[in-house]
């Protein structure tokens, strides 16, 4: 306590002959407590009766007058009290204390068995939950196929805009970036061999495929998947979900659906622009590497790939849009009061979502391998 | 109360000539308050007539488009943060307790922050201010979110308590309790007053708790503030100020404040 002023926190205990009457001058206050504690500890902790003068005592604050009070427990006398001190003394001295309840930590081993046993529960619950909302989620989709009208047309054109014209540039960049890096790869592994042309075969067949999908999805995991947690978490937080509720108006009908439909038809049209992007990229890097004319490397691209292969690329893409959405708005829906809560399940919609998106996009390789396609 | 009249010494709030502007709306115009140590004052006034941007530059929070405000003696802008924590405790409308702490931690933070005391000491005095604000030691390991609207302000209180500051700004206190809770919160300001001697500042629109608790009340109307006992109040001509004090539900009020003060007397 710096900037106090020194004369308030400024305590003089003044011990008598005897040993057993003391005064106290100044103020006996939070900052002169330890100072008190200590020095009338060793004073009146002899078991001899004692008495305490406190006739000069200025000032006394609450956690002061607990201290006196705890002393005239033990059999000190008070004397010489001023009114306003004794009123604060009363009040404390009323006052029924009981220590803060201990949270008592369990031994580790228990600790280890107990976070495997939740950690597994929460897991079964999780797989529950999303099978739940994914059904739930699904027959509403069904529902607006059957009645276009009951969609909201301008939410989901809204939704449009934010998950997929806005992340244009990134998604570009990011999709340039990534075929430049597999583009050095392949011309550095692929020399050797006096192979170095096939890089337009490697870098066309893996954007086609995998990388202008799985990129543009683990992106906008990460900036819409943990927008629609957060938006819808804090309106949960808030309990606008709740008056939604109230007002007959299911939220999943509005606040998730619109979500999922925006980003479901934002995500494949984002996916193809990361592969035009990604083709881009490619003739860059051929033109410095290779002094391939950029003419020269469409056809070479056209000869190493078709519209299969993009089609099988951006097929995966609903499908990752449907997994971004759902956990984001799930994880939303989740979130309690707290605003720590908003961020914990923004974390674990990010998470989850890029998580998911990498398993589905292993089976899927594995699937079309196995089907030949 | 009357018994109990604050001593007209040196004020130990003091606001200067304030002036508080929004583009060209002027919600306070030159306004000066005065508050004495050890007495109750309350701030009344319509929606919008700029009670919470008073409170918000009494206690720092806003910088007043001109005039000043005193507190104990200092500008306000010139108080050190841990002088100013020492100084003012401050009871937030929707208590502004720390969702991620639990609420022993949430009154334990100014302690640990503005004092060397030891764990154990700051968790006797952490006990003892629940104690003080009517709560039980249990309530210590709740968290805010998983209170009611009664003990969040009681929680709230107690961390304002938290290094005994001289002057407790309340901002409506009662607001959105029941009846007995917010009479046990109007009793508690009271018990705290006497037993601490703290200077308490209150925001509200609760005309009981103006009628039966304050010393003096503050009323802002069209950019002007008037600041007098209840009694002098009451024979006002001001048209807000009258309305405010003998519309329909204050007379039930009064009617209430009466016999609490009654009680009060013959307890205390």
């Amino acid at each position: 306590m710096s900037p106090q002023s020194p004369a308030s926190s400024s305590l003089k205990i003044d011990v008598g002959e005897e040993g057993n009457q003391v005064t106290l001058h100044g103020s006996l206050d939070i900052r002169s407590l330890v100072e008190a504690k200590e020095s009338l500890g060793q004073l009146l902790g002899k078991g001899k009766s004692a008495t305490l003068d406190l006739t000069d005592l200025s000032g006394l604050d609450t956690p002061g007058a607990l201290f006196l009070c705890g002393l005239r427990g033990k059999g000190v006398v008070l004397n010489g009290m001023r009114a306003e001190h004794k009123a604060l003394l009363d009040l404390i001295g009323e006052l029924e204390l009981k220590p803060l309840p201990k949270l008592i930590p369990a031994s580790r081993a228990r600790q280890l068995v107990m976070r495997l046993g939740k950690g597994a529960d929460d897991t079964w619950h999780d797989a529950l939950d999303i099978v739940t909302f994914i059904g739930r989620a699904a027959s509403l989709i069904g529902n607006s196929l059957l009645h276009p009208r009951s969609l909201r047309v301008a939410s989901i054109s809204r939704h449009i805009a934010e998950t997929g014209i806005e992340a244009l540039p990134i998604v570009g960049l990011m999709a340039v970036m990534i075929s430049i890096v597999i583009g050095y790869q392949s011309v550095a592994q692929l020399r050797p061999f006096g192979g170095e042309e096939f890089t337009v075969n490697l870098v066309a067949v893996s954007v086609l495929r995998e990388m202008g999908v799985l990129i543009t999805a683990i992106l906008v995991a990460g900036r819409s998947g943990s927008a629609f947690a957060a938006e819808i978490g804090v309106m949960k937080m808030r309990e606008e979900i709740d008056a939604l509720e109230v007002m007959g108006i299911d939220s999943m009908q509005v606040l998730v659906l619109p979500r999922l439909i925006g980003l479901i038809i934002a995500l494949p049209l984002l996916a193809f622009f990361a592969d035009i992007m990604g083709l881009f990229g490619g003739s860059m890097i051929s033109l410095s590497l290779l002094d391939l004319a950029p003419l020269q490397y469409l056809e070479r691209v056209q000869r190493s790939v078709d519209g299969w292969d993009l089609f099988v690329g951006l097929s995966k893409a609903p499908i990752f849009a449907f997994v971004i959405g759902i956990i984001g708005c799930m994880h939303g829906l989740r979130v309690t009061g707290s605003a720590e809560s908003v961020g914990q399940e923004t974390t674990r919609a990010v998470v989850k979502a890029i998580f998911l998106v990498i398993v589905l996009d292993a089976l899927f390789s594995i699937l079309f391998e196995q089907l030949g396609i | 109360m009357s018994d109990r009249a604050p001593s007209h010494g040196k004020p130990i709030l003091l606001a200067r000539d304030i002036v508080n502007r929004f583009g060209k709306q002027v919600v306070h115009d030159k306004i000066s308050l005065e508050v004495f140590s050890g007495e109750i004052i309350g701030i009344a006034g319509g929606s919008g007539s700029g009670k919470s941007v008073l409170l918000k530059t009494l206690i720092g929070l806003r910088q007043p488009n001109a005039g000043e405000v005193l507190l104990d003696g200092k500008r306000i802008d010139a108080i050190g943060p841990a002088e100013k924590a020492a100084l003012i405790g401050v009871l937030f409308q929707q208590g502004a307790l720390f969702s991620s702490l639990s609420v022993a931690q949430n009154i334990m933070l100014p302690l640990r922050e503005h004092t060397d005391l030891p764990p154990e000491e700051q968790k006797a005095i952490t006990a003892m201010k629940l104690a003080l604000a009517g709560l039980q030691a249990a309530t210590g390991i709740k968290f805010p979110s998983e209170l009611s609207g009664g003990m969040i302000k009681r929680a709230a209180l107690a961390r304002a308590l938290a290094l005994d500051p001289r002057i407790l700004f309340l901002d409506e206190p009662t607001s959105g309790l029941d009846p007995i809770i917010a009479s046990g919160i109007d009793a508690l300001i009271q018990q705290l007053n006497h037993g601490l001697g703290v200077t308490v500042v209150i925001v509200t629109h609760d005309l009981t708790t103006l009628f039966t608790i304050c010393d003096r009340i503050a009323v802002l109307a069209d950019g002007t503030i008037t600041v007098d006992t209840l009694d002098n109040l009451l024979r006002s001509k001001q048209p807000w100020i009258h309305e405010l004090l003998h519309g329909p539900r204050a007379e039930g009020a009064r009617l209430g404040a009466t016999t609490a003060r009654k009680r009060n007397h013959g307890s205390g």
